[in-house]
């Protein structure tokens, strides 16, 4: 049997993304994902204390099917010439946007 | 006998993976594998027949690259065990009732290509294959049927000859011809109209784009004048003629499919694309087969299989793809180029994910990074020089994958080569494609470093750096009428007043037209302090949408006039920043605060003429529409549901975007959905979108309508020739718009013929209508 966060995980619209750079901006993070479908929110990870992004967004899509298609065909492709990954997430909850600073890709 | 399950199981499974994995890489030969496990099948024949059975059938639905490996297969057991052959051709005759009751026409096309090459391997019978196949061509004749279902058994019937045209040939000559005589009479009978509506591009110039009917009937015909010597199929049967030859053969039964219904759906006609020729691939490689050989039909139609399997894992289909068995004897990057831009660009839509291309062909650059990359810069300088008679639908597709494959590549171009365009007319098609790439490419933070790249002749295509305007401010913000209220409002969101606040303070606003029974000047006030608060992200702007999410509703509701106030307002701050513009439409939508036949009308007013032909207003088009679409299709959903259940069922997964478009990120809604009244209240709320979007599309096609007619009359009295660049593009749009809502479309058909497309219209509009009919007819 699945544990709640598997089970939160298999039927996620959200995505973590990681290794961005941290002059990636939210448009830039639209532009490309938007390309996957409709994309319901943006959250740009920033930095705790300094309040600047700092490598991490979360992607929420409306459909569970276009965050499959990004996963499939953004997963390792390159956003602001950095290669990005992309993990399922089992959702957005707020004070998850604060990286521990210092390093991308968090 | 408890121990006996699971042995069964694993020899059933022994069983399976030997089957399955037949033909792949080994160290034996092909022969002696077969051979072998026609062998070990043999023993197990009757003990596990049932299963053997259902492990061919998948091979022969899901494995078609390997099909006559799997029909010679066949063969050997049948040699063997005469009754297993009957058996496996009678559950093939039932399997392919199956599919195509079902409407699984590629399947069933599989089917029939297996059971034509068991004649090959001496299963089944000549002359029955020869019924078998009339049998279908007579269901092309029957009457009152749509040309569509006519055409798939035509297809059916000319796919699989190549397997079986020279043994039919041999046994029965005469027939063949006549059949195939009947089926030219058909092709010289049937209507083509819908070709116009398919085309990528609408010259034939350099290479001819045909019908796929056409195409497939001429490639057989020329096969047909060669004896059927193709050089294509692996042919495993000819090694074991020896065991083959004594097998007893089987005839087919008779087949009579199933009749035509209303609700029967046919594959859609295409158009074949072709992009390069023979001349274009080096001439110290493997030759490209002319467009009528049968090679380039049998080596495109295995390349198109490699990739509907395989596109859920664009690495796995690269490699599927460069690892083609027959990759020595075609120039394979090119025929797997034009394969993957023959289906991004089909229309009415490409059978995979846009972005699915876009990175199939990043990751065939990355395996071949010697070859790969310069021929697609070739391809990529082909469509470049032929976007010029290219269907608007498809140039919007170039755009948007090159744009993007750029920007895998450091933006990296030799733009150099094609300034060309700078010379043209703004409206050229080549123009317009460099503008709208450019414009992509530098979406606001990429501004500087694409203007960098370029070279400095590209400055009037570059696009003004993003940027937001507020025209309250300044010196001459200042003396606006409403920028003391601008004022006075902003600072009062920045204090977070409450949505009364708010709507008081905007009722000091003066209004300068006070019959409107709505006051535009507060709106827009309104609006352009808020977005402009905004403006430091798209999540921003989305947070002051929100917070003042119910005095906008009160602004605007139900007020269409109102509600282009906002559009106006949202142009006038983010005219420079079209993913701005697009984006937040599309929330404005999605909240309820216009509505999509609001956003019709503003696109076709007289202030966003200079706009209409770009390519970000039919993105904005077409994201109105087809949310509008799935709004109706959900609540069609969701009346089903509660048709067939009557009990209380939990809608959440269903509602969850529809509640979005009524209460934005309020998304959990439960509906309690009991008894009748739940089912009558849903059906109210489905008919009443269902008018609302037919209405909406009414209206779309007759402002296009107008807006040609307009153009034609002018030409005319003018006397200038009315295919203009503008013409073209507008018609294109006109035709993007019918195939982008093909399936809403086709239900108004017979109302757009009565209502709007009458014969008082000029025929050149009249015609789009008239082909996009011909689609399905």
């Amino acid at each position: 049997s699945l544990t709640d966060q598997e089970e939160a995980l298999l039927q996620s619209t959200t995505l973590y993304i990681g290794n961005l750079s941290f002059y990636t901006t939210e448009e830039q993070v639209h532009e490309l994902f938007g390309r996957a479908g409709d994309v319901k929110r943006i959250i740009m990870g920033i930095d705790r204390f300094r309040k600047t992004p700092c490598g991490f967004c979360f992607v929420e899509y409306y459909s569970r099917d276009d965050a499959v298609d990004a996963v499939r065909y953004i997963n390792g492709t390159r956003l602001d010439d950095r290669i990005i990954r992309t993990d399922w997430d089992a959702g957005f909850i707020e004070g998850r946007q604060y990286g521990r600073g210092k390093h991308g890709g968090q | 006998k408890r121990r006996r399950g699971p042995e069964v199981n694993e020899i059933e499974h022994r069983l399976e993976n030997l089957i399955v994995r037949v033909g792949e890489k080994s160290t034996s030969s092909l022969e002696s594998n077969l051979e072998g496990l026609a062998q070990v099948l043999e023993t197990d024949l009757e003990t596990y027949k049932s299963k053997i059975l259902a492990i061919l059938k998948t091979c022969v639905l899901d494995a078609p690259e390997k099909l006559t490996i799997y029909s010679t297969l066949v063969g050997l057991l049948n040699a063997k065990n005469h009754n297993f052959g009957g058996e496996f051709v009678e559950m093939l005759m039932k399997q392919l009732r199956d599919e195509l009751i079902a409407q699984n026409y590629d399947n069933a096309l599989h089917v029939i290509v297996f059971m034509c090459d068991l004649v090959n391997c001496r299963v089944v019978s000549a002359h029955s294959c020869m019924s078998f196949l009339e049998g279908l061509i007579e269901v092309a004749f029957q009457e009152d049927i749509p040309q569509v279902r006519s055409d798939w058994f035509v297809y059916a019937v000319l796919y699989a000859l190549p397997w079986v045209g020279a043994e039919l040939t041999e046994k029965k000559g005469n027939d063949l011809k006549e059949m195939l005589d009947a089926i030219t009479r058909f092709l010289e009978q049937r209507q083509k109209l819908h070709v116009q509506m398919l085309r990528v591009w609408s010259g034939d110039k350099p290479h001819v784009q045909e019908e796929y009917l056409d195409c497939l009937a001429a490639q057989v015909t020329k096969l047909r004048t060669e004896n059927w010597q193709e050089k294509h199929i692996a042919r495993h049967y000819v090694a074991f003629d020896a065991v083959l030859c004594d097998a007893l053969q089987h005839n087919l039964p008779s087949f009579v499919p199933a009749g035509h219904q209303e609700t029967s759906v046919y594959p859609l006609p295409t158009v074949i694309f072709r992009l390069f020729d023979y001349t274009d691939c080096p001439e110290n490689g493997p030759v490209l087969p002319g467009a009528h050989s049968i090679e380039r039909f049998l080596v495109e139609e295995e390349l198109n299989w490699i990739v509907r399997r395989h596109y859920i894992d664009r690495k796995e289909c690269a490699a599927a793809l460069l690892n083609y068995s027959r990759k020595l004897r075609v120039p394979l990057n090119y025929v797997i180029l034009e394969v993957v831009f023959g289906q991004l660009f089909r229309l009415p839509s490409p059978p995979c994910p846009p972005l699915f291309y876009g990175s199939l062909l990043i990751e065939l650059c990355k395996l071949q990074p010697n070859s790969m990359p310069q021929v697609l810069a070739q391809a990529a300088e082909l469509l470049y020089q032929r976007v010029e008679t290219m269907q608007p639908a498809c140039v919007d597709r170039l755009v948007d994958w090159f744009s993007y494959h750029l920007s895998n590549f450091q933006y990296r171009w030799s733009w150099a080569d094609w300034e060309d365009c700078l010379k043209c007319d703004e409206l050229a098609p080549k123009q317009v494609f460099a503008r709208e790439v450019l414009v992509k490419c530098m979406r606001s933070p990429y501004h500087q470093r694409v203007q960098e790249i370029l070279p400095a002749d590209y400055a009037p295509l570059i696009p003004e750096k993003p940027q937001v305007h507020f025209k309250y401010s300044g010196e001459e913000g200042e003396k606006l009428l409403g920028a003391s209220v601008a004022h006075q409002v902003a600072q009062a969101i920045r204090n977070k007043c409450t949505n009364e606040e708010a709507l008081e303070l905007l009722k000091n606003c003066p209004n300068p037209d006070e019959m409107s029974g709505f006051n535009p000047l507060a709106i827009d006030v309104f609006v352009s302090v808020l977005l402009h608060l905004g403006s430091k992200s798209f999540s921003h702007s989305f947070a002051a949408l929100t917070r003042y999410h119910q005095a906008l509703k009160t602004l605007t509701e139900g007020n269409e006039d109102a509600q282009m106030v906002v559009l106006r307002a949202l142009y006038d701050l983010w005219k420079n920043h079209q993913q701005m513009m697009t984006v937040l439409v599309d929330k404005l939508l999605k909240m309820q605060i216009v509505e999509c036949n609001c956003v019709v009308s503003w696109i076709f007013s007289d202030e966003m003429k200079p706009q209409f032909l770009r390519q970000w207003t039919w993105e904005v088009m077409q994201s109105a529409l087809v949310k509008l679409s799935r709004h109706v299709q959900r609540l069609r959903a969701e009346l089903e549901a509660a048709d067939n259940e009557d009990t209380k069922e939990d809608t959440k997964e269903d509602t969850k975007e529809d509640s979005e478009m009524k209460a934005d990120d309020d998304d959990e809604q439960t509906v309690e959905s009991k008894s009748a009244d739940a089912v009558k209240e849903k059906t109210q709320k489905l008919r009443s979108a269902e008018e609302f979007q037919r209405n909406l599309l009414l209206s779309v096609f007759h402002k296009f309508t107008i807006l040609l007619t307009e153009h034609l009359l002018t030409s005319e009295a003018e006397g200038r020739d009315f295919n203009s660049y503008w013409y073209k593009w507008v018609t294109g749009r006109f035709k993007q718009i019918f195939l982008s809502q093909s399936d809403e479309v086709w239900k108004l058909c017979s109302e757009l013929e009565t209502s709007l497309f009458t014969n008082d219209i000029d025929s050149h509009i009249l015609e789009i209508f008239h082909q996009f009919r011909a689609l399905r007819r």
